[in-house]
């Protein structure tokens, strides 16, 4: 018993797995952040082979079977602490959509009246430079393509803010303005030729770079910037296993639910570019030790701006789909696929975007990795919450940072936004037994709520059961107490649960019981530690590894 | 169960240290910190595994700019059969690239040249290619004239061709307006044909054949104007080409000038999302004497085979001029294979008033192209058309 409820929680259990003398729980669950308590230093840059890795995504990850195992950064109350990954913002700290639409950005925007150019952006399909600003700040600019004005700037500035907002390490990024008449090149700064060398850059590298960037009507351009970040750059991280050079990195990345839940997140800012190349770790020091930051530093291959728009599968398909390659194969193409006939609204500034055919359950990123795969139904609950937890002004504020010169194009996006987050929650949050904020007052009444229903996503359960047993921490023997039921989201304990003393703990098995949901019927296993205050939450299990002994036959473990 | 010990011996096999751990811990945090310590003792770099490593250097050989050895399949002539070739490619400077390559075939076709390519002239919107060599084919087919021509009449002829050329592509206005222009200079050696047929001059005589032993030295100049849309030339799902090219040859003795004009159409039309495809293609070669001067029988236009009327023989169709039509329904397998259903039309006619549709031979077919962004490296098809089945293995897009 105590085994099952640690062998899954990385954070929340790690040595109760294997050892009898330690506690369920600790006297700090459940944590709130994830300690980085040593030095990595030593760490290496690590570069990460593109083509390996659409290779291994593709041919390998595309058919491997989910391992079924609880995510591993999780604490005890089945939330993601604060870590170099992540960090817990909107959903469960009061954002003002001003602070969003400010993000990351804590610094000053680029001074675009000069600009030094260093060398040329290497990766990805937009034109761009690495270029010093007036105020001799290093900034990574990113144009956009001739055919889609604003769209690939508008892009990263609102994903930004959305990845911001969600808990994402993001990069510094600023719509500018680039002008070929205020431009110096570095002295040292090259230029790769084809034939591989580094030659001086010239004028006409930059003519040959803005050449593929939409050009404004004085001949200046619109360019994203991104700040360059402090610290030791290392190159990207894996979606699999640890870094061996980090002695702080403990859970293998495809177990992390922060890597886990961008299923979810890109699904609704359709994010389908998920290679490392994306990604960044950086060596900073903080409070005077070395640990390396986790970045997604490129999430602007989102709202449909990958490529080029005529890549319609985009979110739809890996870049190779077996199966829906054999159906139009064997077809002859009449075996359509939904992104042949979706409709899209056009704009020259958003992507292929649309929120009324979108399913975020069959979404797909152009290769998956494996955090993808192990995304289970709680960790797409918990990131189904926090989506829902932005309000229609947070991404009217996220998408206002776009600066879109049509206010009808901005309104656009908002809309799909706005459709997108209902899409995730109506898919996500009825799936499981959506109860969360279990509260036990001191009085002894327990109050909760229903995700789902309170979304409106879901009609209320006929009722709700709660088991409740006497929990022994030292040895997570349970005794049941009594059941009790109720209509609503509240009911008292039953009397028993006067019996256990300050620093005593209580099992409840929270179960609704609903005939249009029937996965509401497995109960989320909550524990809660007698204070000298009252109650204190200290353990919720959405999915719990040990089945409840009142659970009806039939309604299966995983929705 | 199997999932409770299978969590078990994950947290065991990630965590080994925790044994060492277990009296003192006191908190989640410290324990995480125990953890932590135990892997700071046993780091190793982040490396990649030998599968990503090999991989790794491949893709940078390829992107480096040292990948100067490749395949070479293009024979000296269509119809020499399957082709082995390589070639080797050096950048002269950063944008600038020199290729010798060759290639050879079973029935003796060889082809060996030179090419240099400077990409990026008149602000990237020229390409000047500069190509010189010689080739040998030793069995071209020669049927006749005509559409009355028969495939049991056929002849073979050989030629040798050294040749020099130069051509300028350009786009004046970035894209869709197509100037090209080129000059080349060449002799035509035409010999006996080897091979299992009658030579062609054991049948006909230069009273029956024009340019029948001729070795004319040729002064080749060429213009094209052109619209193209295309994403590019080697693959393209979308776009057109509309193009008009003047050709003179002239012959410093006098005997075989002529001049030609070629007209080519092709239109694709994508539906649903480029899921199909709608390829149509026309094109037409018409041909003028100059006074006097006779056109050689193998000057005269033709189809070659493999990319135009797929079910036939190279070079089955001759005569002064001739029209190709074609059309495909291509549909999308994936981002790197296409099928396609196909027919061919070709007709060719002594006048170009007397070029009709009615009298084309026509064949039908699929296809397979694994195809990249913007090329083709495998085409696979099986035609038929009334003279038989034809099985098509091509580089190359088709058009």
């Amino acid at each position: 018993m105590r085994t099952r409820i640690a062998a899954f929680v990385i954070l929340g259990g790690l040595a109760t797995t294997v050892f009898t003398s330690t506690p369920a729980f600790f006297d700090d669950d459940p944590i709130s952040r994830e300690p980085e308590s040593r030095s990595a230093a030593n760490a290496k840059p690590l570069n990460i082979e593109l083509f390996f890795e659409y290779s291994y995504n593709l041919f390998v990850n595309a058919s491997r079977r989910p391992s079924e195992r609880r995510a591993g950064n999780i604490n005890t109350i089945d939330e993601v602490p604060d870590s170099s990954w992540f960090t817990n913002r909107v959903g469960t700290t009061p954002i003002s959509p001003e602070q969003l639409a400010r993000g990351v950005n804590s610094d000053a925007a680029p001074a675009p009246e000069k600009w030094v150019l260093l060398r040329e952006k290497t990766a990805g399909t937009n034109p761009g430079f690495t270029a010093r600003d007036a105020n001799g700040v290093t900034w990574f600019l990113q144009f956009d393509a001739p055919e889609f004005p604003e769209a690939s700037s508008a892009a990263v500035e609102i994903a930004t803010k959305l990845f911001w907002g969600l808990g994402y390490n993001q990069v510094e990024t600023f719509i500018t303005r680039f002008d070929p008449a205020h431009v110096e090149i570095d002295s040292k700064a090259t230029y790769k030729r084809p034939s591989g060398a580094r030659t001086p850059f010239t004028r006409d590298d930059i003519t040959r770079i803005l050449e593929r960037a939409a050009r404004n009507a004085d001949g200046t351009y619109r360019a994203s910037a991104g700040r360059l970040l402090p610290g030791k750059v290392l190159g990207s991280f894996r979606y699999a296993g640890t870094r061996s050079d980090d002695p702080n990195d403990l859970v293998p990345h495809e177990h992390r639910r922060d890597l886990r839940a961008l299923r979810v997140f890109g699904a609704w800012t359709n994010l389908v570019d998920w290679k490392a190349g994306n990604t960044l770790d950086v060596l900073v020091e903080e409070e005077g030790r070395s640990i390396i930051k986790h970045y997604l530093q490129d999430v602007g291959s989102s709202f449909g701006m990958a490529n080029n728009l005529h890549e319609w599968d985009m979110g739809w398909e890996y870049y190779y789909d077996g199966p829906a390659a054999k159906r139009r194969f064997l077809t002859y193409g009449f075996g359509l696929s939904p992104w042949q006939t979706v409709p899209y609204t056009s704009y020259p500034s958003i992507g292929n975007f649309e929120g009324d055919r979108f399913d975020p359950t069959i979404w797909k990123p152009q290769t998956p990795v494996q955090p993808y795969i192990e995304m289970r139904a709680d960790d797409a609950f918990w990131a189904a919450r926090r989506v829902m937890a932005f309000s229609d002004d947070l991404i009217r504020a996220a998408v206002h940072t776009g600066q879109y010169t049509d206010g009808a194009a901005e309104q656009h996006m908002a809309a799909v936004i706005i459709k997108r987050r209902d899409a995730i929650g109506r898919a996500y949050l009825p799936a499981i037994n959506p109860i969360v904020s279990p509260r036990l007052d001191a009085a002894g009444r327990l109050t909760f709520q229903n995700a789902a229903v309170d979304a409106g996503f879901a009609e209320a359960p006929t009722s709700y059961r709660a088991a409740w047993l006497r929990f022994d921490n030292a040895t997570a023997q349970t005794r049941p107490l009594a059941e009790t039921r109720s209509a609503t989201t509240s009911m008292p304990a039953p009397t028993e649960l006067a019996s256990i003393a300050a620093g005593g703990f209580v099992e409840i098995d929270l179960a609704a019981e609903s005939a249009a949901h029937p996965s509401w019927n497995v109960p989320i296993r909550t524990h809660f530690k007698r204070t000298a205050d009252g109650w204190k939450l200290v353990g919720l299990e959405r999915m719990a590894d040990r089945p409840a002994a009142n659970v009806p036959a039939g309604t299966g473990q995983r929705p | 169960m199997r999932r409770i010990a299978a969590g078990i011996l994950f947290v065991i096999a990630a965590w080994p240290s925790a044994v060492r751990a277990q009296d003192e811990v006191t908190s989640r945090t410290e324990l995480i910190e125990k953890e932590q310590d135990s892997k700071a003792q046993a780091l190793k770099p982040a490396a990649p595994g030998k599968a990503e490593a090999y991989v790794t250097r491949i893709a940078d050989t390829f992107l480096s700019g040292n990948m100067h050895w490749h395949a070479f399949w293009q024979n000296a002539y269509s119809g020499g059969g399957f082709t082995v070739g390589a070639g080797y490619t050096q950048f002269v400077s950063g944008y600038n690239t020199l290729d010798v390559r060759g290639s050879i075939t079973p029935s003796g076709y060889k082809r060996l040249e030179s090419e240099f390519i400077a990409p990026e002239l008149f602000g990237r919107r020229g390409t000047l290619n500069v190509l010189g060599g010689w080739r040998e084919a030793t069995q071209v087919g020669f049927y006749g004239f005509g559409m009355g021509s028969s495939k049991d009449n056929r002849t073979n002829y050989s030629f040798t061709q050294p040749y020099l050329s130069a051509q300028l592509r350009v786009f004046p206005t970035g894209r869709f307006l197509l100037l090209r222009g080129g000059l080349e200079v060449s002799q035509w050696k035409q010999g006996a044909g080897q091979g299992d047929v009658p030579s062609v001059e054991q049948v006909y005589t230069p009273q029956t054949l024009p340019g029948l032993g001729a070795q004319p030295v040729y002064w080749h100049s060429q213009g094209t104007v052109g619209y193209d849309s295309r994403t590019s030339p080697g693959y393209t799902r979308r776009g057109a080409f509309y193009g008009v090219t003047v050709h003179d040859f002239t012959d410093p003795d006098g005997a075989y000038g002529f001049r030609q004009v070629d007209y080519e159409g092709i239109q694709h039309i994508p539906i649903l999302r480029e899921a199909w495809i709608i390829a149509l293609r026309a094109y037409a070669q018409t041909t003028y004497e100059k006074s006097g001067q006779q056109i050689p029988f193998f000057m005269m236009p033709s189809f070659s085979g493999g990319g135009d009327l797929r079910a036939y023989a190279s070079w089955r169709l001759r005569d002064q001029n001739s029209l190709l039509l074609q059309a495909e329904w291509r549909a999308t397998v994936n981002r790197f294979l296409e099928m396609a259903l196909f027919v061919d039309g070709g007709t060719v006619s002594p006048r170009r008033n007397d070029l009709d549709v009615k009298d084309m031979k026509t064949d039908v077919g699929i296809g397979f192209r694994f195809h990249g962004q913007l090329a083709t490296p495998l085409r696979i098809e099986l035609t038929r058309g009334s003279e038989g089945f034809g099985l098509v293995f091509a580089a190359s897009q088709v058009f």
